[in-house]
């Protein structure tokens, strides 16, 4: 099994108001599709969203995080990325830093998307510090071509 | 180095490097922490989507220049919303004549470039033993 995808249980949120927040604003994102760049959200991972064939790909830029560190969770249509980034040196007597650009801190996102994704079919990968999930849609929202049976 | 371990990240833009180029693409100032300790310089770059062979480093008259090129994923995928933009990067240092450029390293982890710059020999600190008379 993928290290890092786990079906989601039902547990209770510690921060409900703030949850339900943040999923408006990103349902509002999600609305105004439009495949434009709609600049950053100040909300970390920056994440984008494309649709192909039968499903959805969300990848999420994450420099420096390794996949032990990632959670994925989903749940219907909900995906929560959570995890933390840890920026660290090895620390020792007469280092000096000269800048310092890059952050830590711990990270949680929920993505509405727009149909419920097959759970059993979701796959999540991790490559040159981009986390990458293929989430297809569930087999009852795809197309079918149904059978004529002659008599 | 634990201070920041409750805090939130907050997502910053990609800055865009503005170059008189006639190669078509974005390119973008990674971010980076630079330090340095008694041996050597080190450079830690963030390069989501480079690979070890697309990161080019060039060290010459006192500038290091560093590039990385992101691949197109290609696909025939529709975007639906997007947060960041794909493009590569490029960012250049001014390293003092200290560094010993023959034994420059680097290593690429998790998208993260990280350049070790040893101080050459004479630049190193030394001990001076103080002869009796």
């Amino acid at each position: 099994m993928n290290p890092f995808l786990r079906h989601a249980t039902r547990s209770p949120r510690p921060f409900p108001s703030l949850a339900r927040d943040i999923q408006r604003e990103i349902n509002h994102a999600l609305r105004s599709f439009d495949g434009a760049y709609h600049g950053p959200r100040g909300v970390y991972p920056p994440v984008n969203l494309s649709e192909s064939g039968d499903g959805y790909v969300l990848t999420a830029e994450l420099p420096g995080v390794s996949p032990e560190n990632i959670d994925v969770q989903i749940e219907g249509s909900t995906v929560t990325l959570s995890g933390h980034r840890k920026v660290e040196y090895a620390a020792g007597d007469g280092v000096s830093v000269h800048r310092r650009e890059r952050q830590s801190g711990n990270f949680r996102r929920a993505f509405e998307l727009p149909a419920e994704i097959d759970l059993d079919k979701a796959r999540a990968s991790h490559k040159n510090g981009v986390l990458t999930l293929e989430l297809p849609k569930s087999p009852a929202l795809q197309p079918r071509q149904i059978e004529i049976e002659t008599r | 180095m634990s201070e920041n371990q409750n805090r939130e990240i907050e997502a910053r833009e990609k800055a865009e490097v503005l170059t008189e180029d006639t190669r078509p693409g974005l390119l973008f100032k990674p971010d980076v922490d630079i330090l340095e300790d008694p041996e050597a310089f080190m450079i830690l770059a963030d390069l989501p989507g480079a690979s070890e062979e697309s990161v080019d480093i060039h060290l010459e008259k006192g500038i290091l220049t560093l590039d990385a090129r992101v691949a197109d994923p290609g696909g025939d995928s529709r975007p639906r919303y997007a947060e960041y933009r794909e493009g590569g990067y490029h960012r250049e240092f001014r390293v003092s004549d200290e560094i010993d450029a023959a034994s420059v390293s680097a290593r690429m982890r998790d998208g993260v470039l990280e350049l070790r710059l040893p101080k050459s020999a004479e630049s190193r600190p030394r001990r001076i033993e103080v002869a009796a008379a």
